[in-house]
C-alpha cells in the first residue's frame, strides 16, 4: 500500500485557528523530537536548515500522542478544537 | 447567561452517556456535553466492544437494540515475524448465543445510540461544545464553561468523562499535569471495505459471527501488537504501540502499520479490500498505578479520564469499564442529591463502589501486567522463537530430526537466554 494515501481517508472540518500552538524556542532546543515520528497524522515537521518545528493542525486526529510524548511542555496552547471543528470519523 | 442543571457530564462517550442515562432515568436534570457535532464523531478504538453487563441491566435485550456489527464467536492470537507466523485460535458455541461475549462496533454509531438513549430518558445533549474550564467556587466544582461561547453551565456536580487526556480532571486538580509516555499507548487503525461474503468465507464465519485476532511480533520490535476485527462488510486492522518505545525507535506508527499490512501472511487476508478510513487515539495502559484522584468536591472522574483501561496483553478492555464506572458515578450523584451534599465526603462513595466492583478488582488483579508488557523480548525474540521452532518441527529435509525438548532448549538458549526466559516466565506468571 502507498502509505501516503492513508491520510486522505479521514474527514475534517478545519478551523481557522490552530488548537495546538508551539513555543518555538522550546522546540529549537529539543533533541528528542518524539512528536515528529510519533504523530500518527504527520502533523509535525522539523526543519534542520531553519532549526524550526512546524505543526500543521489541518490533519490532526486529536489523538493526544504529542501531548503525551513531549516532555518539555512545548505547547503554549494544547486544546481540543472548538465544538464542531476538527476530525470527523464516519465509521472507524 | 448561565443555565442550571442537577448534573453535568463532560463527554458523550461510553462513560458519559452511561452516567447521563442512569441519572436521567432516576429523574435528574442532566446536561451531556459533547464537543463533536454528534456523539461518537471524535471517538475511535480498535473495534472490539466486550460484553456490557452494566448496560444489559438497563437493556436486557441490548444486542437487539444497539447498533452492533458482528458478535465475537472466534478469537485468535498470532505470533508473527517478517516472513512467518504461528496461529492459535479458540472458538466455542458458548460465545455464539446471547448474551454474547463481545461485538465489533463503529463508535460514531454506537456512541451516538447510547447518547440518544440518555436523551430519550430525559438528558439534555449539548453537541458542538468543547468544555474550556471548570467553575470553582470555595474549592468546589459548580459548573463548566464552553470554548468560544458566552455563559456557563452550572450544576452542583460534574462528571468528567472527557477521555484519556481529561482536561476537566486536570483543571479540577484531580490528575497530574504530566503523563508518563511509559504508561500510554497509541493505536492507529485502517478500515477496509470488503464484501460480507468475502469476510464470511475468508475467516470461516456464518450468520453474524465475528472474528477477533491479536498479533504479536508485527510491530518492528516496538512494544505493542496488532489486531484484526471483522465487521459486517469491513475489516478493522491496526496496531497499538507504547509511546515511549515508539519514540525511542524513531519509527512512525503509519510505517509500522504499513509493514504489518504487507507481511505476506497478513496481506492475503486483506487482498481485495479497499481502504475506507484511517484513525488514531491514545490509550491509557498504565493500569491500576496510573489511576488519578477519582473524586473531589463537586466532581467525579469516569472512563478513560480515570485511566480505567485493562490491558493485560490477553484482553484489552476499556469501554465496558468506562460504562460501568459511569453507572457507579451516576448512582453516587443520585445519592448526593438525596442527601443534598456534593462534597467529597459523599462523592467518595463512588470510589468505594468502584473498589468493590469488578472494575477495580480486575485492575488490581492485573496491576503487574503493564510490567510484563514492558518485556521487549515479547515483541521480537519470542515470536521469532515460536516461528523458528515450528519451522524446525515441520521441516523435512533429509537430515535427522532433533528431539523436541532438545530443540526447545537450543532455541531458547540461542534466541532468549535461559536466565532471561526464566525471569520472563516469572514476570508473566505474576502478571496474569
Amino acid at each position: 500500500m502507498n502509505i501516503d494515501e492513508i491520510f486522505d481517508f479521514t474527514s475534517f472540518t478545519i478551523d481557522r485557528e490552530p488548537h495546538i500552538v508551539l513555543k518555538p524556542e522550546v522546540c529549537s532546543g529539543c533533541d528528542v523530537r518524539g512528536c515528529v515520528n510519533c504523530c500518527p497524522a504527520r502533523c509535525y515537521t522539523w526543519s534542520e536548515a531553519e532549526q524550526k518545528m512546524t505543526f500543521v493542525h489541518d490533519g490532526c486526529l486529536e489523538c493526544g500522542t504529542c501531548y503525551v510524548v513531549c516532555q518539555r511542555n512545548a505547547f503554549s496552547r494544547w486544546q481540543y478544537p472548538r465544538g464542531g471543528f476538527g476530525v470527523a470519523y464516519r465509521m472507524t | 447567561m448561565s443555565k442550571q442543571f442537577q448534573a453535568i457530564v463532560v463527554g458523550a462517550g461510553p462513560a458519559g452517556s452511561s452516567a447521563a442515562l442512569a441519572m436521567a432515568r432516576a429523574g435528574l436534570d442532566v446536561a451531556l456535553v459533547e464537543r463533536g457535532t454528534f456523539p461518537g464523531e471524535k471517538n475511535m478504538f480498535g473495534g472490539l466492544l466486550h460484553r456490557m453487563t452494566s448496560i444489559e441491566e438497563i437493556f436486557p435485550d441490548f444486542w437487539t437494540k444497539a447498533p452492533l456489527e458482528r458478535h465475537i464467536a472466534k478469537k485468535g492470537t498470532t505470533f508473527m515475524t517478517g516472513d512467518a507466523s504461528f496461529h492459535v485460535q479458540h472458538e466455542t458455541v458458548n460465545f455464539d448465543h446471547t448474551p454474547y461475549n463481545g461485538y465489533t462496533v463503529f463508535r460514531p454509531r454506537f456512541d451516538r445510540w447510547l447518547a440518544e438513549e440518555a436523551v430519550k430518558a430525559g438528558a439534555t445533549l449539548i453537541n458542538r461544545s468543547t468544555v474550556e474550564d471548570v467553575i470553582l467556587k470555595d474549592g468546589r466544582v459548580t459548573g463548566v464553561t464552553i470554548a468560544g461561547r458566552k455563559g456557563e453551565l452550572k450544576a452542583p456536580v460534574v462528571i468528567a468523562a472527557d477521555g484519556v487526556l481529561s482536561f476537566t480532571a486536570l483543571k479540577a486538580g484531580l490528575r497530574q499535569p504530566k503523563f508518563s509516555a511509559d504508561q500510554m499507548a497509541v493505536g492507529v487503525k485502517a478500515l477496509f471495505d470488503m464484501s460480507r461474503e468475502m469476510i464470511d468465507d475468508r475467516f470461516g464465519l456464518v450468520r453474524d459471527q465475528g472474528f477477533a485476532n491479536e498479533y504479536v511480533g508485527c510491530t518492528g520490535g516496538v512494544r505493542g501488537g496488532g489486531f484484526l476485527y471483522t465487521n459486517y462488510d469491513t475489516v478493522s486492522v491496526g496496531i497499538v504501540v507504547h509511546i515511549s518505545s515508539l519514540r525511542n525507535s524513531g519509527k512512525t506508527p503509519y510505517d509500522l502499520l504499513n509493514a504489518f499490512l504487507e507481511q505476506p501472511q497478513f496481506a492475503k487476508l486483506l487482498s481485495g479490500g479497499r481502504l475506507a478510513e484511517y484513525s488514531a487515539h491514545v490509550i491509557p495502559e498504565g493500569g491500576y498505578t496510573m489511576i488519578p484522584e477519582l473524586f473531589g468536591n463537586g466532581i467525579l472522574v469516569a472512563g478513560d479520564a480515570a485511566a480505567l483501561c485493562n490491558a493485560t496483553g490477553v484482553n484489552l478492555e476499556g469501554i465496558n469499564l468506562a460504562s460501568h464506572s459511569g453507572i457507579l458515578a451516576a448512582k453516587t450523584v443520585i445519592e448526593a442529591h438525596e442527601r443534598n451534599d456534593f462534597s467529597s465526603k459523599t462523592l467518595k462513595r463512588y470510589k468505594e463502589r468502584l473498589d468493590l466492583s469488578w472494575v477495580m478488582k480486575d485492575l488490581k488483579g492485573f496491576k503487574n501486567a503493564p510490567k510484563m508488557l514492558h518485556i521487549d523480548r515479547i515483541y521480537n525474540e519470542y515470536p521469532e522463537l515460536v516461528c523458528s521452532m515450528m519451522e524446525h518441527i515441520y521441516r523435512i529435509d533429509g537430515t535427522p530430526k532433533t528431539s523436541i525438548p532438545k530443540l526447545i532448549m537450543r532455541e531458547v538458549q540461542q534466541k532468549i537466554g535461559l536466565k532471561n526466559a526464566v525471569s520472563d516466565l516469572m514476570t508473566a506468571w505474576r502478571a496474569l
